[in-house]
């Protein structure tokens, strides 16, 4: 008649027992669904926009023609048509010149005055006049090209004379100048990209967190916890399924950051910043992986804090703070560099987010590096997961409010 | 069968049970008995392993909770006070669930789903999602779930709370279907005539003290009195929190 009970199954099954069903549970949950997947997309999209709008700015004085206005065209027609050679298009000056360019309707008017078609001819030097505002980037830009289509037609004429004269042009060049810029492609999207493993931290934050709450605190709210105590369940069981639960959450939000990363320079059009972003699928399959013990403490963290709170609602609001705090550093790094020290390398979060940094720059990080922050985070979710089994232990969490 | 012995359990200044000690027998229904507040949920949650009393010790068929919680609780079926259920998970998936938890798996858990559903009369709504079940829908689940695994002993708190008609007799049959099947049952309620009809024992406890235990008959007796009531209400020296 009544059966007789079978051997105790192990812990692990338990737990795979648990983890799937929060798994079943939470993917049917539009909240922890889109926290998951929706809202890690906003930082990728925050860079994507930004860089957009940058970028249109600097390529449109940089590359496409632009139209030039210039006052006293018919007094050299020579030089004119070279800077429109040049994409300068000559259009009709404003009326008033000082003032167009001080209200920002004109970059820069070029005006050619009389004189110069006779001072050209006497072999002196022929006035032009440009008309610029310094304070204004965009402005610069397009100034910076009409100076140098201006110096360049200088440095042709002044060949031509010395020429005439049976003079070698090089005469006049005592130096030969190279530049040679040392700020590689990979350095210099750093300074942009620095916020990047801000966004990863904080999409490991964001994709678990719903389902940490719904399995701790909104399990005790839902009056189904103590049914689930009363079974013959290992506590140390019952938390690596939620714990679990939470990681994989976040494991879809951090996988989907990163390929929204990889895909940022399709979205946005980075090589025209002189930003050359080649962020291939090694780079993101380290990041991945660098992140994975992180990813595993912030859920043992978010199973811990959520298990603690008073209520549901008091969870959410106690871990929309906490996923500020590890981003905190990072943010910081990226404003203004400071210098590594010992103890930053094995604080989790931060010590992955350093490692992340350097390797965007195109620096080479020692594995020991990678390995010490990794192993640090590793050690911090082992200690939280053991806190949620004493919280989960002798009911205290059932009738103890924190 | 199940055993309390001197259990004590504090909440702060409030002293829950005062040495409560109590024993359940196989084959019989046992009704704890006591006012709303008297310790009745306080002494279950102890028994079913969620709770971890100050001092004295609960068993299970001999095995003392505090020793081994898993392996007492393995024994035991448990319909406790709270009986939430997840909103996004079909009542089957419940029972699966918990079944799972038990140890069961693959054929055996399907076929102890199907008999279990089938004998509480779940199937029209067995694969619907809980949100919006009706109270005697959940009540169903939460019983399909604490009896899956086919346990020798089991524990209701209140399990006719809120019930109507109809359900509260499904339940009270089920009960004396358990006892008759020869396994322990213990379960709690204020409500006297329940008691009365049910139980084969009754344990009664006010202010976290067991007053009196026996037979409906014997409390009777005992009190000298003749309605199972006016035992009752002797027994427990008020009329405060009955229902």
């Amino acid at each position: 008649m009544i059966a007789k009970a079978g051997a105790q199954p192990p812990a692990l099954r338990l737990a795979r027992t648990v983890l799937a069903k929060e798994l079943r549970d939470g993917l049917r949950d539009r909240r922890s669904l889109s926290m998951a997947l929706v809202f890690p997309l906003l930082g990728p999209l925050v860079l994507a926009g930004s860089f957009s709008l940058v970028s249109k700015d600097v390529r449109s004085a940089a590359e496409d023609s632009v139209k030039l206005p210039v006052s006293g065209r018919e007094n050299a027609p020579e030089l004119v048509a070279f800077l429109a050679e040049g994409g300068l298009d000559p259009v009709e000056p404003p009326a008033s010149p000082e003032r167009a360019v001080r209200s920002g309707d004109v970059d820069v008017v070029l005006s050619i005055p009389p004189e110069y078609g006779a001072r050209l001819r006497e072999g002196r030097p022929a006035p032009v006049r440009l008309v610029v505002d310094q304070s204004r980037r965009a402005a610069k830009v397009t100034a910076d090209r009409v100076r140098e289509r201006l110096e360049r037609w200088g440095r042709v004429t002044a060949a031509q004379r010395l020429v005439m004269r049976g003079v070698h042009p090089a005469v006049i060049e005592p130096l030969a100048v190279e530049e040679v810029d040392v700020s590689t492609a990979e350095s210099r999207s750093a300074i942009l990209f620095s916020v990047m493993p801000y966004f990863l931290v904080l999409s490991i934050f964001m994709g678990g967190m719903s389902v940490a709450i719904d399995t701790t605190a909104g399990e005790r709210e839902r009056l189904s916890l103590e049914p689930l105590l009363a079974n013959p369940v290992p506590r140390a069981a019952l938390v690596l399924g939620k714990i679990g639960a939470s990681a994989f959450f976040s494991l879809m939000a951090l996988t989907e950051t990163s390929i929204a990363f990889t895909l940022l320079p399709v979205i946005a059009p980075l090589e025209d910043l002189g930003v050359s972003f080649r962020l291939d699928p090694g780079m993101v399959a380290r990041l991945w992986l660098l992140s994975l013990p992180l990813l595993l403490a912030a859920s043992a963290l978010m199973v811990v804090v959520a298990a603690r709170a008073r209520s549901f609602r008091a969870a959410q609001s106690t871990m929309s703070f906490l996923m500020l705090v590890p981003a905190i550093p990072g943010f910081i790094l990226a404003m203004t560099p400071v210098k590594e020290k010992a103890w930053m390398k094995i604080t989790p979060a931060l010590g992955e987010q350093l490692v992340m940094v350097r390797w965007l720059r195109g620096e080479l990080v020692p594995v020991e590096d990678a390995l010490r922050a990794m192993s640090a985070s590793l050690l911090l979710a082992v200690l939280l997961a053991v806190v949620a089994t004493r919280l989960f232990e002798g009911g205290k969490l059932l009738f103890e409010k924190a | 069968m199940i055993a309390l012995q001197g259990v004590r359990k504090r909440f702060g200044k409030v002293e829950a049970l005062r040495g409560v000690s109590f024993e359940v027998a196989d084959g019989q229904v046992t009704g704890l008995l006591g006012p709303n507040g008297a310790g009745k949920t306080t002494a279950l949650r102890v028994v079913y392993g969620v709770l971890v009393p100050d001092a004295g010790r609960a068993t299970v068929d001999g095995i003392d909770l505090a020793a081994d919680r898993v392996a007492a609780q393995r024994r035991l079926g448990v319909l406790p006070h709270a009986q939430g259920l997840y909103p996004r998970l079909t009542a089957r998936e419940h029972v699966r669930y918990f079944a799972a938890l038990h140890g069961l798996l693959g054929e055996g858990l399907e076929a102890r789903v199907a008999e279990i559903v089938a004998a509480l009369d779940m199937a029209d709504f067995a694969d619907r999602r809980a949100d919006g079940f009706s109270q005697g829908q959940r009540v169903k689940v939460a019983l399909a779930r604490a009896l899956v695994h086919d346990p020798r002993n089991v524990v209701l708190d209140e399990p006719t709370n809120g019930l109507d008609v109809g359900a509260t007799r499904a339940v009270r049959g089920l009960l004396r279907k358990l006892r008759d099947e020869g396994r322990c049952v213990l379960f709690s309620s204020h409500v006297m005539q329940e008691v009365g009809i049910l139980c084969d024992r009754v344990v009664v406890i006010a202010r976290g003290e067991v007053v009196a235990q026996g037979s409906p008959d014997e409390l009777r007796r005992s009190t000298g009195k003749e309605s199972l009531e006016d035992a009752f209400v002797a027994a427990i020296g008020s009329e405060e929190g009955l229902g």
